[in-house]
């Protein structure tokens, strides 16, 4: 460990710490575009200006290392100027378009304009004029006016998807970021460049022009797009979930995500939902209150068990859904005395593996739901119930909430369609599941952003999911479905846990308030 | 007087083959440096204090002792890339004494233990590329380079390497880009080249002249190679002279030599009727000297940097007073502009305002709080960066505004040229 001091404070870093490292550490401020945490240096923004003591010239603190007994500060009036100048340099050509663009609100310039600026420019000189609009790929929009240089999304593709696409392209103030004979950037992971972009240059086609981000709240929480488990933020308001960001977890994703996982504001948003329970066969039935149709599929199922046997129903289950609703479900399962079947969604593809995030099982649960077949003692091969499915009375299935990852959920529901009923625990509103053949009951769940618990990912690693906001009031989850199969009440709001309270944005009387 | 001592040979027309170069002494001194331990051959440029001649003027024995013992393979570098305006004297010795810079590098080589060289040439050099090819083959059909070197046992290969000429690629780091086959564009220091270089390994970035200096340290010794120069400055430089002068061109004297004797003597002083105005001492880069300070100053590191000056490469540009010292900022800018490889920010967008503002100047547009705005923003571009380019544009700007403020206060409140009497545009 190394000693060091840094605007007077005393600060012990690892040894080989860049000072700028030193000052993160401390949750000290430093102004910096370029440098980035989860990429190397490039020392190009010239803003992480700081004075070393005894050293006359002032130096960048990202591609200076600590040592010992260093004096160092960024807070003179002389670092002041030099930034401030740095950040003049950096806007000279920008074309200040702040009310049409749509980093407004989260720009690394407005952010420093704010704590170094505020002057009237300078610059009487006509601007550079360069490519606006771009189109870099199928998910990325190119302004290259905005663009700092910062050569963050050039290092990120150089070193992280390592793909290679960008590059920089002419001379001096004319330079462009780019890609070769404009090829698309289109990587599965091409969205981190637009998180990493300080400035409103490269965004997102999804997210481009639907929100302005002062108006979106957000919550970290774990992605459910597969078993990988990455850390995420996930950004809302009252309408719904507008997009989803890497939150830094050096245990499980670094700083990144892939562009997959987020795309799950389209299966949680309303309009893919399924917003009541239904009852119904061949696309003809009624809709139910949610609790009111557990309830009766619980007393059926008991009635059926005790009449005609346990072997009459089978439960299904999916890797979809949290330790604890797995718990639940399986319990009334082994209650029943019925039999569960795990649904694989693509058997040979789940032990793939990209070597950087992505994984070929598209469950952030699958490691929870095995452990917790084991612990409760259910489970019984799939091929049993191929074979054993038209004569079942009942099938209640655990669907899947990413109904993406699901492209067998039609065969499946074929398959199903040959007991005598089908009941869904799903959080989509599928065609498919309304036109089977046989009697069906559907029943909405929540999704991941609606509900508290802990997914296992892939290593067994335990991680915690919160509930940030409620999009479909009468969505169940499983653990509340199964009380009510199980004959049980539910206390509404006896459960709601304190994050919820702190967090749940929406619940204000104060009128305009978000 | 010149001595000519790099530019003895330069004359004879025989002297760029090497049956001419060796009837003169040539590859002698490398069989001398075979006789000799590499540590003896860098001991003695250190004991000579001989300075880079590209313009920095790092003692090249320092630096050559800042290689690594690591065992990884050491690169050797010429730059030949030239590229500070005003400079030819690399040039001058790549077409008239190729062998001289091959030997030169060959001796180097041996010194820092390196067995592959390359001689970075800018892409605008056609004859050098050629002349240095030439020599090349020349020295490996006559086993001066490849394996066992005269029975030394010193294995060495070199080759040409033409950039495409940008300034940029004649900044050491920048230079070791574009040999890799990347942008030329500079790296960041620290890692230094000499610990992490070309392809990661320990590289020398060394001057034309620099290398070519080291074959007569070898041949006079130190104490001969010392009797020029002064005492922090030894040995004799090519100087580069161009501009308003009667005989421009390059001529070496010894360090310490006056620039009043070099502009008056050699080059044979200005035309008829004019007077001197001011010198640019060391290349584009270089701040300005007013006539006053060229009448004294000499030519060495520490002189000119007392005039708050440079050395630089030693390309000497002299300006007399039929010269619009506003326009000749504008030419300046308007390179360092082009020039700017848009890596750092205060540079890529400080170099182009710059550029801007002075020509708004010269198109008549000028506002009077454009000369502050000037001076405001070449003084923020001053050591803010990887490299020295910024430094390069900022320095000429700041003294140009310091020293000739009269003609930049004129230009704007007339809208025209206080020497010339007439706008840019009129022009």
């Amino acid at each position: 460990m190394l000693k060091c001091k840094i605007n007077g404070q005393d600060v012990e870093v690892a040894e080989g710490s860049s000072i700028i490292e030193a000052f993160k550490a401390t949750g000290q401020d430093i102004a910096h575009y370029c440098w980035h945490p989860g990429l190397s240096v490039a020392g190009v923004c010239r803003l992480c200006m700081v004075e070393i003591e005894g050293n006359p010239r002032l130096q960048i603190a990202c591609n200076t290392q600590v040592q010992e007994g260093m004096v160092i500060n960024n807070n003179s009036d002389k670092i002041k100027d030099a930034v401030k100048w740095g950040l003049d340099f950096h806007l000279i050509n920008h074309p200040l378009d702040c009310p049409i663009c749509a980093q407004a609100g989260e720009c690394q310039l407005q952010i420093q304009y704010m704590k170094f600026g505020q002057y009237d420019p300078e610059m009487a000189e006509r601007k550079v004029k360069k490519r606006k609009v771009v189109d870099l790929g199928p998910k990325i929009v190119l302004d290259t006016e905005r663009c700092i240089l910062c050569s963050r999304c050039v290092r990120f593709t150089d070193e992280v998807s390592k793909t290679n696409e960008l590059g920089i392209f002419n001379r001096g103030d004319h330079s462009e970021i780019g890609t070769v004979d404009d090829r698309p950037l289109d990587n599965p992971y091409s969205v981190n460049t637009v998180d990493i972009c300080p400035v409103g240059a490269l965004t997102s086609r999804e997210f481009r022009f639907q929100q302005r981000v002062w108006y979106l709240k957000n919550e970290t929480t774990v992605c459910n797009g597969c078993s990988t488990g990455c850390s995420t933020k996930v950004y809302f308001n009252e309408e719904g979930m507008w997009r989803v960001k890497p939150d830094h977890n050096d245990d499980v994703n670094g700083y990144w995500m892939c562009d997959e996982g987020r795309g799950t504001p389209r299966f949680v948003n309303k309009d893919s939902r399924l917003l009541s329970a239904w009852n119904g066969q061949k696309d003809e039935g009624q809709d139910l209150e949610a609790g009111a149709a557990a309830k009766a599929v619980g007393q059926t199922l008991k009635k059926v068990v005790a009449e005609q046997g346990s072997d009459k129903v089978a439960f299904v289950v999916t890797g979809q859904y949290t330790d604890q609703e797995n718990r639940a479900f399986l319990s009334l399962a082994k209650d029943l005395g019925v039999k569960v079947y795990h649904w694989v969604n693509n058997p040979e593809k789940m032990d793939e593996f990209d070597g950087l995030l992505i994984r070929g099982d598209k469950n952030p649960n699958t490691y929870g739901l095995k452990e917790a077949m084991k612990e409760v003692g259910v489970g019984s091969p799939w091929s049993e119930l191929e074979s054993s499915v038209s004569d079942l009375e009942y099938v209640v299935v655990a669907g899947p909430e990413n109904h993406f990852a699901y492209s067998d959920l039609t065969d499946k529901v074929d398959l199903f369609s040959k007991a005598n009923h089908q009941v869904w625990f799903v959080a989509g509103d599928h065609d498919v599941l309304r036109a089977a053949s046989n009697k069906v009951s559907l029943i909405p769940t929540k999704t991941y952003v609606e509900k508290d618990g802990t997914y296992k990912n892939f290593e067994g690693r335990e991680q915690r999911i919160r509930r940030v906001m409620t999009l479909v009031p009468g969505a169940l989850s499983l653990t509340e479905a199964s009380k009510l199969m199980s004959g049980q009440e539910l206390l509404v709001d006896g459960n709601v846990s304190e994050s919820y309270r702190k967090t749940n944005f929406f619940s204000s009387n104060e009128r305009g308030y978000l | 007087m010149e001595v000519k001592i790099l530019s003895e040979h330069y004359h004879k027309d025989d002297f760029q083959g090497l049956t001419g170069y060796k009837a003169n002494g040539g590859y002698e001194m490398l069989k001398k440096a075979f006789t000799m331990k590499p540590q003896e051959i860098i001991d003695l440029v250190k004991a000579a204090g001989l300075r880079g001649r590209g313009g920095a003027g790092f003692p090249t024995g320092v630096k050559w002792g800042f290689l690594p013992d690591n065992g990884e393979p050491r690169y050797l570098l010429c730059n030949a890339d030239e590229g500070e305006p005003g400079t030819f004297k690399d040039r001058e010795m790549m077409e008239r004494a190729p062998h001289q810079l091959v030997e030169g590098m060959i001796i180097s080589a041996f010194a820092i233990g390196s067995k592959k060289s390359y001689i970075y040439i800018r892409g605008e050099y056609d004859d050098s590329i050629n002349s240095c090819r030439q020599a090349i083959k020349e020295a490996y059909d006559a086993g001066l380079l490849g394996k066992n070197i005269m029975g030394s046992g010193f294995d060495h290969d070199m080759d040409v390497y033409c950039g495409a000429g940008a300034y940029i690629c004649g900044e050491e780091t920048g230079m070791i880009s574009s040999l890799e086959g990347k942008k030329g564009q500079p790296k960041l220091k620290p890692p230094f080249p000499a610990v992490q270089g070309y392809l990661g390994k320990p590289t020398i970035v060394n001057n034309v002249e620099t290398l070519a200096s080291v074959i007569y340290i070898l041949r006079d010794g130190v104490d001969a190679y010392r009797k020029y120069g002064t005492e922090k400055s030894p040995g004799t430089k090519l100087f580069s002279v161009s501009g308003n002068v009667v005989k421009p061109g390059n001529y070496e004297v010894p360090l310490g030599y006056p620039l009043k004797d070099l502009i008056f003597d050699l080059c044979g002083g200005l035309k008829p009727g004019r007077k001197l105005k001011a010198v640019i001492p060391g290349g584009s880069s270089a701040p300005i000297l007013t006539a006053e300070e060229a009448m004294v100053a000499t030519l060495d590191y520490e002189n000119l940097a007392q005039h708050g000056s440079m050395l630089g490469s030693g390309a000497v540009m002299v300006i007399d007073d039929s010269n619009c010292m506003v326009d000749l900022l504008g030419v300046t800018l308007h390179f360092y502009h082009h020039e700017s490889c848009g890596q750092c920010t205060p540079c890529r967008e400080g170099t182009g305002w710059l550029d801007k503002i002075v020509h708004s100047i010269l198109d008549g547009k000028g506002r009077l709080q454009d000369i502050d705005l000037m001076d405001e923003v070449a003084g923020h571009m001053m050591g803010r960066t990887i490299c020295a380019l910024s430094d390069a544009a900022a320095m000429p700007t700041l003294s140009f505004l310091k020293k000739f403020r009269d003609e930049f206060e004129f230009y704007v409140r007339e809208g025209r040229s206080k020497v010339k009497g007439q706008a840019h545009a009129q022009m």
